[in-house]
Parts: C-alpha cells; sequence; structure tokens
C-alpha cells in the first residue's frame, strides 16, 4: 500500500501547491487591481485616512502653505481621517485646483503621484513607514509660486470692478511662475466634503453659474490681444529687416486705406507724428497705421512664424496643467493682416501667452518654458525631484530684443507714452517698468467697454518679473489692467 | 537505540505558546495600542491546556510523532487569537464595526472548546492503546457514522439550519448546537479502513482490462456507489457541498490506497463531475456557487451571493504581501469571517507571508500523517492513517480553494482555526489517532531480556 500513499502524498503536495499559487497570484499580482476596484470597502476607507502631502507656494513671500490635510476623526477601522483644506481658498484656486472624492484639477491632478506618494522614489520611503508601523504618508510639492506676488494680482483683480480677468506673472530669467491669479474664483474648501451627495450639488451649482467660477481665466480663456501684439509685429518688422529698427520712419497715415477699400484708423482717429513717426514713436502712442503697414511689409504668413517662435499656436504646452493655444491665424490677404497685426479680426491670446512675449523681450530673446513645480520633498524632508529651467523657443536674436525693450520703456517712460501715468514715475517712482498696452475692441463683450490688456516686465535693465494681464470689458488696457501688474511687481520686488 | 523525542515535543510547543501569546498581545496593541484584557488568563489557560495534553502523551503515547501536537496547538492558539480579534472589532471601544455572529463570550467558549478537544485527544490515547482494536467496530462506527450524518436532516430536528447560510448540518442540544458531521468524518473514516482492509484482495484483483485499464467486476462496483449515493444525499438534504465532497473524496483516495487500482480513482473521479455538474443543474443553490466562482464580480452589493466571496478576495487583496498586522484591517466587511472565511482575514492581517506560513503548518500536519501510514506495519492502521491525513488534506483544500476562489466555494470548517466546538473537538480526535498510529509504529519490539545467566551468546561471522 506503499506505493499509493507516495501518489497520495503527490496528490496533497499539488493540492497545496495550488493553494499557495492562488493566493500568491490574488495577494501579490492582483492587490492593486482589488484595491482600485469601485465599491472596495477598504480602499474606499483608506482614502480619507491618508494624510496627502502638501502643497507650498514657496517663491518670493513663502513657504506658505495653500493645500493640506488636516485630521478631522476617525473611521470605522480606527484610523484618523483627513479631509483636504485650503487656508487661501479661492485665491490659489487657479493653481491648487480641487481634491474631492469624485476626482480633481489643477496642482492636486497633475501632481497627485507625489501628493499620494505612489510616484517612483517615494516607494523606499513608504516601505519604510510601512516596516515602521507608521501611517503612509504623501510628498510635499513645493511651487514657485511668490505669495506676495499672488496676493498682489488676487487682489488686484478683486478691486478691478466686478469684471473677468485674468493674470500670470513669469520669472523672465527660469520661467518659474510667480502669480496666476482668475477672478471670479471659487472656493475650492466647498469641494472637499466626504458627503457625495453634498459634493454633488455643489459641484453642479458651481457649472451652471452663469459666471463661470471654475473657469481658469489665466491659462484657459483666450481674448483679443489688441495694442500689445504690436511687440509681435515689430520683432518680425527688425527680425526680417523689412523695418531697419526703432529710428526707422514709418508711414502712419490717418486713416489708412487698405488693399480691399477699408479704411483703417488710429485709436480717436487721432494722427501720428504727421503720419511720418519713427517706429518707437508710433509704438509709445500706439499707432495702429504704422503696424498694420508693417504687418502688411512683413506678410501674414511670416507674421504668423515669428507669433510661433513666442509660443503662439502651441496646443501642447503644460505647467503641468495644459494650456489653452493663443490663435495667431496665417494670412495671405493683405488687408486682413493688417487688422491682425493690431492684435484684431481673429487673434486670441491667454494671460499666460501675454507674460510669454514680455519675458522673452526681457531675457534676450529667449522664452524658457513656464512651470510651476519647484520641488518635492518626502515626508522624511529628502528632496526627490527639482526643476532645472529649460529654454522653450529662442523667439528672436538679443538685438532684435533690446530694441523692442527700448520701445516697451518709451511707454512707460515717455510723457507722451500710453502707460506714462499709470506704470510710468507719476505711479513708480524710479522704478523702471518696460510694458505695452493693448485696448481690443470687443464686440462679444457686449457690455460696451473693450478688453484692457498689458503686458509688461520689470526692472528694465534688470528683469525679474514679466506680467500679463487681461480684463475683459475693462476698458482701456492702461487704465484698467496696468496699474495691477503694476501691484504685482511692486509687491513682488518689495518696493513701496 | 530509538527514542520517544518527546523532549523536542516540549521544545516546539513552548515555541508554538510563545508565538500564540505574541500574536495576543498584538491584537492589543493593533486595536487600541493597550495589551489586551485577559492576556495572563487565556494565556496561562492556554499554556496550562497543551502542556496537559504533552504530558499526557509521555504517558499514552511515548512514542508518538514529536510535531503533530505542537502544529496542531499552534493552529488552536491561531485561532483563538482571531477569533478575540474579530470578536473585539466595534466592540470595547475598539476600531471597526460590530460583527453581530459573534457575541463578548466567544472567545472564552472557543477556549472552553480547546480544553474540551484535548480532553478528547487524551481520552482517544487512554482508551484506544492499540489502533487494531477498531476494526472490531467495523461495521458499529459505520453505522453510527450514517446516523450521525443524517441527523440534522430528520425532519423536526431543532435548530439544524447553520443561521445565515442555509446548510442544515447542526442539532440542537439543550443550549448548545453540535455538527455531529464532524464526529461522522472519524467514524466514517474507521468504516472505510475497516471494510477496505477485509475487501481489499477482491476489489483489487478481481475484474478484466478494458483499454488498458483494469476495470472491477460490477458487483464490487456496490460499496462506492453506496458512498457515492450517500455523499449526494448530504448534498441535497443537507445543503452542504463541502462536506458532501469531502467525504466522496476521503472515500475514493482510501479505496485507491487499499487496492492500488488506478481505475478506482477514475471512476470515482467520474462519478464524482457527474455528480457535480447533475447537481449544479438541478440544485439552485450549487448552480449559484459554480456561478459565483466563475463571475465572481458582477455582485457588489450585500444583496449579491457572490458579496461574501468578493469581500474574501478584497480583504487578501488589501493584506498583500504583508499584511496590515493583526487589528489594523478591515476583516469585519466579509461576513461569517469567523467561520469558513476565517483564513482570508488570517491573509488580510498577516499578508500572503503569513498565509503561506499556516498553509505549511498544515502542509506539515498531513506530511506527519502520511508518514505515520507509511511507517506502520499493520495495513488497517497504515489506510486509517493515510485517510485521516488525506481529509486534512482535502478539507484545507476544499475550503482555502473556495474562499480565495480557485474552486467553486463550499462550506465548511477551517481545522483547528473555524468558530466552533465540534470542529475542535473532531479535529482534536483525529490527531489523537494519527499520535496513537505513529506511536504503535514507533514503538520499539520488544526487547528480548538481555541478561540470560551464563549464556554465552556467540556471533558467527
Amino acid at each position: 500500500m506503499n506505493r499509493a500513499l507516495f501518489r497520495l502524498s503527490l496528490a496533497c503536495l499539488i493540492m497545496f501547491g495550488l493553494l499557495l499559487i492562488n493566493v500568491n497570484y490574488v495577494q501579490a499580482f492582483e492587490s492593486s487591481s482589488l484595491a482600485n476596484r469601485p465599491g472596495n470597502a477598504r480602499t474606499f476607507d483608506e482614502q480619507f485616512t491618508f494624510q496627502r502631502g502638501s502643497i507650498v507656494a514657496d517663491g518670493v513671500g513663502g513657504p506658505t502653505t495653500i493645500a493640506e490635510s488636516l485630521p478631522t476623526g476617525t473611521s470605522t477601522s480606527g484610523n484618523t481621517t483627513y479631509q483636504r483644506h485650503y487656508p487661501d481658498g479661492a485665491m490659489y484656486a487657479p493653481i491648487t485646483g480641487y481634491d474631492s472624492i469624485y476626482g480633481s484639477t489643477g496642482v492636486e491632478a497633475a501632481y497627485s503621484k507625489y501628493l499620494n506618494g505612489t510616484a517612483p522614489g517615494l516607494e523606499v520611503q513608504n516601505l519604510i513607514s510601512l516596516l515602521s508601523g507608521k501611517a503612509k504618508q504623501g510628498a510635499t510639492v513645493n511651487l514657485t509660486v511668490s505669495p506676495k506676488a499672488q496676493q498682489a494680482a488676487y487682489k488686484g483683480l478683486l478691486d478691478d470692478g466686478g469684471h473677468q480677468a485674468g493674470v500670470v506673472a513669469l520669472n523672465p530669467r527660469t520661467g518659474a511662475i510667480l502669480a496666476m491669479a482668475s477672478d471670479p474664483s471659487y472656493n475650492p474648501n466647498l469641494l472637499t466634503t466626504l458627503d457625495g451627495t453634498k459634493l454633488n450639488k455643489i459641484d453642479k451649482k458651481l457649472l451652471t453659474e452663469p459666471s463661470q467660477p471654475l473657469l481658469n481665466r489665466a491659462i484657459n480663456q483666450t481674448y483679443p490681444p489688441g495694442s500689445s501684439f504690436k511687440i509681435i509685429t515689430s520683432s518680425a518688422g527688425f527680425s526680417t529687416g523689412k523695418v531697419a529698427g526703432p529710428q526707422a520712419t514709418i508711414s502712419a497715415p490717418q486713416p489708412l486705406t487698405l488693399p480691399n477699400g477699408h479704411q483703417l484708423n488710429n485709436d480717436a482717429d487721432e494722427t501720428c507724428f504727421g503720419g511720418h513717426p519713427q517706429v518707437i514713436q508710433a509704438f509709445l502712442l500706439s499707432c495702429n497705421t504704422a503696424f498694420a503697414n508693417i504687418g502688411m511689409k512683413v506678410g501674414g504668413p511670416t507674421l504668423q512664424s515669428y507669433a510661433n517662435k513666442f509660443g503662439w499656436n502651441d496646443s501642447n504646452l503644460t505647467i503641468p496643467m495644459p494650456v489653452s493655444p493663443s490663435v495667431i491665424p496665417s494670412i495671405s490677404d493683405q488687408s486682413l493682416t493688417a487688422y491682425s497685426s493690431i492684435g484684431q479680426l481673429d487673434d486670441q491670446v491667454t494671460a499666460l501667452q501675454e507674460a510669454m512675449d514680455a519675458a522673452a523681450i526681457a531675457n534676450h530673446g529667449t522664452i524658457m518654458r513656464p512651470y510651476l513645480l519647484q520641488s518635492v520633498q518626502a515626508p522624511d524632508l529628502t528632496t526627490i525631484t527639482t526643476t532645472t529651467p529649460s529654454v522653450l523657443s529662442q523667439a528672436v536674436t538679443s538685438q532684435v530684443a533690446s530694441d523692442v525693450q527700448s520701445m516697451m520703456v518709451q511707454v512707460t517712460q515717455n510723457p507722451d507714452g500710453t502707460a506714462y501715468q499709470t506704470a510710468g514715475p507719476p505711479a513708480v517712482g524710479s522704478l523702471v517698468i518696460a510694458g505695452k498696452t493693448g485696448t481690443a475692441e470687443n464686440t462679444v463683450s457686449g457690455a460696451g467697454l473693450d478688453d484692457a490688456v498689458f503686458t509688461c516686465f520689470a526692472p528694465a535693465n534688470n528683469p525679474q518679473i514679466a506680467v500679463g494681464v487681461i480684463v475683459k470689458g475693462g476698458g482701456f488696457g492702461a487704465d484698467a489692467a496696468a496699474p495691477i501688474a503694476v501691484k504685482i511687481i511692486e509687491a513682488y520686488l518689495g518696493v513701496h | 537505540m530509538p527514542h520517544g523525542r518527546r523532549r523536542t515535543e516540549l521544545l516546539m510547543l513552548a515555541f508554538a505558546v510563545v508565538v500564540v501569546l505574541f500574536a495576543y498581545a498584538n491584537v492589543g496593541f493593533g486595536l487600541n495600542g493597550k495589551l489586551p484584557a485577559g492576556l495572563a488568563e487565556y494565556g496561562l489557560a492556554f499554556a496550562a491546556i497543551v502542556l496537559v495534553a504533552h504530558f499526557a502523551v509521555r504517558k499514552l503515547a511515548p512514542w508518538a510523532d514529536p510535531l503533530l501536537l505542537p502544529l496542531a496547538a499552534l493552529l488552536n492558539g491561531l485561532g483563538i487569537v482571531m477569533i478575540y480579534r474579530l470578536q473585539q472589532s466595534g466592540r470595547n471601544g475598539n476600531p471597526g464595526i460590530e460583527i453581530s455572529t459573534m457575541t463578548p463570550s466567544t472567545t472564552a467558549a472557543q477556549v472552553m472548546f480547546s480544553a474540551l478537544g484535548v480532553a478528547a485527544f487524551i481520552a482517544v490515547l487512554f482508551f484506544i492503546r492499540e489502533v487494531r482494536v477498531l476494526q472490531r467496530y467495523t461495521y458499529t462506527l459505520g453505522v453510527a457514522g450514517l446516523i450521525l450524518l443524517a441527523l440534522p436532516a430528520i425532519p423536526g430536528m431543532p435548530n439544524s439550519t447553520v443561521p445565515g447560510t442555509g446548510a442544515k448540518i447542526q442539532i440542537g442540544i439543550g443550549g448548545f448546537t453540535v455538527q455531529p458531521e464532524q464526529f461522522a468524518e472519524l467514524a466514517l473514516a474507521v468504516f472505510f479502513a475497516g471494510y477496505l482492509v477485509s475487501k481489499r484482495d477482491v476489489l483489487a484483483l478481481a475484474g478484466r482490462r478494458f483499454l488498458g485499464i483494469d476495470l472491477p467486476r460490477a458487483r464490487d462496483l456496490g460499496p462506492v456507489l453506496i458512498a457515492w449515493g450517500a455523499s449526494l444525499l448530504v448534498l441535497v438534504f443537507e445543503s452542504d457541498i463541502g462536506t458532501s465532497a469531502l467525504f466522496f473524496g476521503l472515500f475514493v483516495a482510501m479505496l485507491y490506497i487499499a487496492t492500488q487500482r488506478t481505475s478506482w480513482l477514475l471512476i470515482g473521479i467520474l462519478l464524482f463531475v457527474v455528480g457535480a455538474y447533475a447537481a449544479s443543474k438541478l440544485f439552485s443553490h450549487v448552480g449559484v456557487r459554480f456561478d459565483v466562482w466563475l463571475h465572481p464580480w458582477v455582485g457588489d452589493n450585500p444583496t449579491h451571493n457572490a458579496y461574501q466571496t468578493v469581500q474574501g478576495l478584497e480583504g487578501l487583496g488589501y493584506g498583500g504581501i504583508l499584511g496590515t498586522g493583526l487589528g489594523h484591517g478591515q476583516p469585519y466587511w466579509t461576513p461569517l469571517v469567523q467561520s469558513d472565511f476565517i483564513m482570508t482575514a488570517f491573509g488580510e492581517e498577516l499578508g500572503l507571508t503569513g498565509l503561506m506560513a499556516m498553509l505549511l503548518i498544515f502542509g506539515l500536519m498531513v506530511e506527519r500523517g502520511l508518514r505515520a501510514a507509511v511507517a506502520v506495519r499493520d495495513p488497517f492502521a497504515k489506510l486509517l492513517a493515510g485517510g485521516l491525513a488525506f481529509a486534512i488534506a482535502l478539507q484545507v483544500f476544499i475550503i482555502v480553494g473556495g474562499v480565495s476562489n480557485l474552486i467553486p466555494l463550499t462550506g465548511i470548517t477551517t481545522p483547528f482555526l473555524s468558530q466552533g466546538g465540534s470542529s475542535l473537538l473532531a479535529t482534536w480526535a483525529l490527531i489523537a489517532l494519527l499520535m496513537r498510529i505513529s506511536d504503535n509504529a514507533r514503538r520499539p519490539a520488544p526487547q528480548p531480556i538481555q541478561d540470560e545467566g551464563m549464556t554465552q551468546v556467540v556471533r558467527a561471522g
């Protein structure tokens, strides 16, 4: 009978072998897919009992925690439950986004793998906390955002009289985003409730509100750039050699009769230095007919290719949130090119692109890739990753950049400049801001007032901050947009 | 000079007690950061129980296998620890959800049943000095086994249905419920062994060859068909698929050991497959088990049949490789986790690592049983030991395979671990039988008296 017993032992061995293989499959291989199954009671509990990492604004005036997980109670499993909290609420909402039980946006979504501790590089940390019995923790995400600049930006937008507006401030040397504000904004704390029904109700209300508070007007909404586009037109003119330089004379009649017979006017139909200004004079007064002429000399397709070098028409840009592309269409018709070269017709721009235009001029023609992530810090305070600034593109040569810069300085420093009163010596004293106003005729806004745009950088001789501001229906760029930019610059540089 | 290795047994027992006490303390730390109440009482009680068992073995079966008792004690102890952990869930200010099918006295009852189990263990060793004597009661035990098996199916039997399962496998006696099938397993194993030993020559030799297989005579098919029919009756009248499969598997395995004829194995497997397929088509509760096995993920809500299986699997997955640690998991989501699904609670809190270790403990136990079967000379004892060892392996395979969805789930207790006294008592008695057989096997033959006066012993060559 022993032979049969040996065979039976073999059968027992196979049975135990099958059990061992199967539990290995379930517990080692299927473990994560089981955890991610909807309705898994154990892991559903876990998403509230995990302390997600903080988001910190680590620029000038910081560090300031702008998103954190705070203990709120105890779950059925006896673990501490956490709820997301945004100390400054709506101010940083366009940056942080929100993290709700149904989904997340903004930095919360883009850097979720760091915040929830699943990124490669955090695995060892997780294993150590597992073995030492400590609760798993997410990593801290440090952003380039400067609390000083952000506070000034958000306050500036709130004080502008209830217009929809977006603003972005960059460090032109690195591309680091210093401020990004949008108005109207929303309070992300409303979306962190652990009550699903309540969340649905709040979410629906925010989505159907006419003012669209969830819309990020700094990077995801485009407006006509108006005269601020003359920076690009001038750059294209100088770079192609079609215009010799800022001192070259250009024809600027009032009105300018276009090839198709239409008449193009200057603002308020004013004459421009007798119709024959230097380019720099036309720039500081923002004469439309002069730049319409330059645009037609350069030609529509070439104008578009220079705009592209500044980052326009780029639908792949992320900061890491996806940025809506700013649009300058390719036009072969000369008459339409004239409108396009003064930022009218179908031109559309984001506040971020406005800031990038100024940053390119400030940084010798080189555009640095805009970014938000400064560094990621593991729970044990070791640094997991830091961002190294990188070049996005070379928009113009250093010479052309310095030519355009000299013109932008005149906009604020020349008593006749469009922004002399609001961004020049009467407003900021000895600080020199280089800028360009834009006032886009906006038939869509309906309120009658134009969209106000201002793009600038400062200090002009050593640029540290570039700002793009768009106020929808704000009126003149110099009056509605420039003061907001000035407040951000002053707060960031610590003057006044 | 062979020796009994009782010192090894004591050492291993001490190790088992230490592991169990650490695990028990661990539950308290895991739940609320404090040493659990009753550590001293339960600890001392458990240590006393296993020590009594050890000294009984020293006295009654000094040559028995030294590993079986420590393995059984370790599993029994870990079972008590897990039942305490589950009973504490959501009670006394501890985290978790209260398990409504457990009472505050469940752990104390389980400790008491363990003591009774060890008493049964000692009783078996005391009353059965030679395992051969059981052969005399072959048919008596066969009838007793069938009666025990049939008891819960008798109409009017009190408390015959296990709450929450639908299985009619218990009877109410006084304030307790007893599951007679647990004891029927032992009685029937003895019956099978006695019957097969006497009939094995006929079963093994008579017959003719067909397609290279030795087929038995038609009239010899009788007993195997009776066993098959009995197990089907259990399935139909008591809704107990697991026990039905266990008994039939035990019979076929013992038939194979006795005859060494592969044809019996093939016939048995064929009958089982036919029976299982027909049952799945004829009886909805069997069909449901197959459906859950094949499509567990459609059942996400608590009213669905697959809910328990899904919770068990999610518990195993939640434990992962290293487990959550005792008291840190959420086993309370799984319905009846303290009985059929207790292995998923171990998998969740001790992880894949702990679960594999426990499976290996069971495997080692089976191996020690089979070793006794190989070592013993008496055919009856050999057959009985082989059958009992295989029964442990099959039972573990059926329930652990079921809760981890390797095979369709069939309700059956996990030896030594599940809450409940009948299973504990019967399993301790089973271990006692295996130890008695290994004691018989390893006992040295009576020594011829060495000193026979001045007789000169001359050794040739």
